[in-house]
């Protein structure tokens, strides 16, 4: 049987064949979609886990005991994870265990592009790099296979046009989940505890294991191969590049790698010795090639191809003067409005930031929905750099603007999901080192970015069942805040007050503002606003970036049909031209 | 092999399109690669999808201008999108203007002439009143279907048998009758041009 599936639904395949006992994540694009498909198939036993770290720590946890994990994260997570996964390296494994790290070349939905073969590379692990959504599934099981016998985690690196590409995958329709038998777990403190005495004998152990598994590269066929052709041009590459390649140069000479980490050194010389010139073609970084130049050879690379970005079929063909026969339409020459993503109609951000952005304030941010609140007209974000960092900055940005002549106001603000994830080390340093910072937590009650995923402030878990749920403000003052309020967003000039009270006090406050993601609770929020004067066109509800409201004409128009009666148009329409009927609101004490 | 772009705005039914032009591909006994991109995609942004198939495919990625149908759900959309096809290839376009969300007082209208500029060097332009058929049929988020029935006409290498297969397995049983439905009107409207 043949089945389209994409490359995160292969991956979630390939582990359920390969009995996996355990997988956890947390949700990043673009590999959220592993998970959420493992959960769905039912066979394996999920969790969404705060962060990457101890998603990782868990799997590692699950393997020790001698049972199968996968790991899935986006390549930033893998940063988070990073402490456990260059020791584990020195531990190995038992039960198998292997991290998926979804990469995001052209960062189509993230803060970075880095290469993740680098940190497999650091941390002693070899890197498998599927081309499409069959070898996505049939490398998680090699992968788990390799794990075993070398007593290794394994990295499987994508990238988001194989997470999100689909292709045909052949499967065995009667196929049942057969868990791999959970493997003997006995104490083995040389092995698992990294004492200095026991770590300096495992880092060799790591060292004759990368040499057995350039062995296994040299002859492991299904994983790396030659397709011989034309003998003038040879082309070394692997993941997507190799489709492009496939594409773009259909009748060059082909070394594809699907163990990119250790590189298999004979098989690139018997290969760089049949061909008159030799290329790699990779996304990113020089990482192939950089390994190839270790060997003497002088491969054509980055010189001609891009460092940053995605390749894609023109990029390569241009490279080897190939006409792809583009005879395209001409793009239009007038200026084209952008369609970029909005908040979405009554949204609880969208109070927040045009609150924050009358107010003048100098806000760190975080990642989230909410990063849209940068965007015009709110415009209210200072900084985004990771997970949680909008805590710290806040604090060291108050130490630094705070000998500053103009002395400005700082607040931190990160969503529900993100301050669980690794915002709350940051207000634990706050308090504990005198910091008199606010912190802003906007709670919409999912992970919404990624698409809804439970969180531990959720109360619910990835397998849909019933669970704690994580009291913030509760948090809050364990930690040693003292000053923890709770307000209604809709409520503007409430949370303005409030935010004039929190950033005026000399000790570290925080603010929930709790407002369900109207994507999860489509309940409308009154009824559609309506113009009940001939509007005058001053603008000044545009400034909201609210997809209800349209300029039509030098007026503004609401759409009924995207309208959730959030009624803030109405609170700012200088004219009281607009008015809403609040059907429902969140009882919510200040 | 066969190149389709289809592009529209987020939540309005362009991942679902090409989800079914792809598995009625896969039906019909093509190798397939669908690409998309769908972080945001609820959240009102541009969203574009590519499918290719034929007897073997490599790239999920269309090369510029090589697309032999661009299908829109949406017409700025298809105006951004028009380089992506070949001069002679075919632009289905969902007659529906949606604005982009206000960014603020000072902003790039949006194209009067719209249509016209879809029409320039374009060999077949087909404008579908896929939205207006869906209304009339019950509901609008049956337009992406009305445009899968439009696009058909043009892909006599997909039987009506396989389209109709597909539309019923990629729907609850509640709404199959209604996407049928506007499949079929789809393919009218384009057949009968």
């Amino acid at each position: 049987m043949r089945k389209l599936l994409s490359g995160n639904e292969a991956i979630a395949q390939g582990a359920r064949e390969a009995g996996v006992l355990f997988a956890s994540a947390y949700p990043g694009t673009p590999s959220t979609e592993i998970l959420e498909t493992i959960a769905r198939q039912g066979d394996i036993r999920v969790q969404w886990a705060p962060n990457e770290k101890v998603a990782y720590e868990v799997a590692c946890g699950v393997a020790l005991g001698g049972g199968r994990a996968l790991v899935a994260m986006k390549h930033v997570g893998v940063n988070v994870a990073a402490d456990p996964l260059f020791s584990s390296s020195y531990s190995g494994v038992n039960g198998g265990l292997v991290l998926v790290s979804a990469d995001d070349p052209a960062m189509h939905s993230s803060q970075n592009e880095q290469d993740n073969r680098h940190l497999a590379r650091a941390a002693k692990i070899p890197v498998l790099e599927p081309s499409d959504s069959q070898e996505a599934k049939d490398f998680v099981r090699m992968a788990f296979d390799i794990s075993e016998e070398l007593d290794t985690p394994v990295m499987l690196r994508v990238t988001t046009r194989i997470c999100h590409s689909m292709s045909p995958v052949v499967l065995d329709a009667d196929a049942v989940y057969i868990r791999k038998p959970i493997r003997p777990y006995r104490r083995k403190m040389s092995k698992n505890v990294l004492l200095p005495v026991h770590a300096r004998r495992r880092h060799e152990v790591v060292e004759v294991r990368l040499e057995r598994l350039a062995q296994l590269g040299e002859s492991a066929r299904e994983l790396n191969r030659i397709h011989w052709g034309d003998r003038t041009i040879g082309i070394v590459t692997s993941g997507i590049a190799y489709q492009y390649v496939r594409e773009a140069v259909p009748h060059a000479s082909i070394l594809k790698l699907g163990l990119t980490y250790p590189l298999p050194a004979d098989l690139v010389r018997e290969f760089a010795g049949g061909v008159d010139e030799l290329y790699v073609v990779e996304e990113l970084d020089p990482f192939l090639e950089g390994e190839i130049r270790a060997l003497g050879l002088r491969p054509v690379g980055k010189e001609v191809f891009p460092l940053t970005g995605e390749l894609d079929p023109d990029k390569v063909a241009a490279v080897f003067g190939i006409d792809l026969g583009g005879d395209g339409v001409e793009a239009v020459d007038e200026q084209l409005p952008v369609r970029p993503p909005v908040l979405c109609a009554g949204c609880g951000h969208r109070a927040a930031f045009y609150t924050l952005s009358k107010m003048g304030l100098v806000v760190t941010g975080d990642i989230g929905c909410y990063t849209l609140g940068t965007l015009p007209p709110l415009l209210a974000m200072d900084s985004c750099m990771c997970m949680g960092a909008s805590v710290g900055m806040a604090q060291g940005m108050e130490i630094a603007l705070g000998t500053a002549a103009d002395e400005r106001r700082v607040l931190g603000v990160i969503g529900d999901s993100t301050f669980i994830h690794s915002g709350i080390t940051g207000l634990i340093n706050m308090v504990y080192n005198g910091g008199a910072g606010t912190l802003l937590i906007l709670d919409n009650g999912t992970t919404a970015m990624t698409g809804h995923q439970d969180h531990p402030g959720t109360g619910v878990t990835a397998s849909g069942e019933k669970t704690h749920s994580l009291d913030f403000a509760a948090l809050c003052r364990a930690i040693g805040v003292r000053r923890v309020r709770e307000t209604d967003p809709y409520d503007m000039d409430r949370l303005e007050a409030v935010l004039n009270e929190e950033l005026a006090a000399d000790e570290p406050s925080v603010i929930i503002c709790r407002a369900p993601c109207r994507l999860v609770e489509r309940v409308p929020l009154g009824h559609p606003a309506e113009m009940e004067i001939d509007c005058p066109g001053c603008g000044v509800c545009l400034e909201l970036g609210c997809p209800a409201i349209e300029e039509l004409d030098g007026r503004s128009v609401i759409d009924p049909a995207v309208c959730t009666g959030c009624g803030l148009c109405a609170q700012i329409c200088p004219f009281c031209g607009l008015k809403v009927d609040t059907i429902r609101r969140d009882p919510v004490t200040a | 092999m066969k190149s389709v772009f289809l592009t529209g705005v987020g939540g309005h039914g362009v991942l679902k399109l090409s989800g079914i032009l792809a598995e009625a591909a896969l039906t019909a006994g093509f190798d397939v690669r669908k690409s998309e991109i769908h972080g945001m995609s609820q959240r009102g942004g541009s969203v574009v999808s590519q499918v290719r198939y034929g007897n073997r495919v490599h790239s999920p990625l269309i090369p510029a201008g090589t697309a032999d149908a661009l299908i829109s759900l949406e017409l700025l959309e298809a105006l951004r999108a028009l380089p992506c096809l070949r001069r002679n290839g075919i632009l289905l376009v969902n007659e529906q203007h949606i604005t982009p969300a206000p960014l603020g007082r000072h902003r790039v209208p949006y194209p009067e002439n719209v249509r016209e500029l879809c029409e320039d060097g374009v060999e077949t332009v087909v404008f579908v009143p896929a939205h207006a058929v869906a209304r009339a049929l019950g509901n609008v988020r049956a337009a992406n279907v009305v445009m899968a029935g439009a696009f058909s006409t043009f892909a006599p290498e997909i039987s009506v048998e396989v389209w109709v297969h597909t539309i019923e397995a990629a729907f609850r049983p509640e709404h199959r009758e209604l996407n049928l439905h506007a499949f079929r009107a789809g393919k009218y409207f384009t057949a009968t041009d």
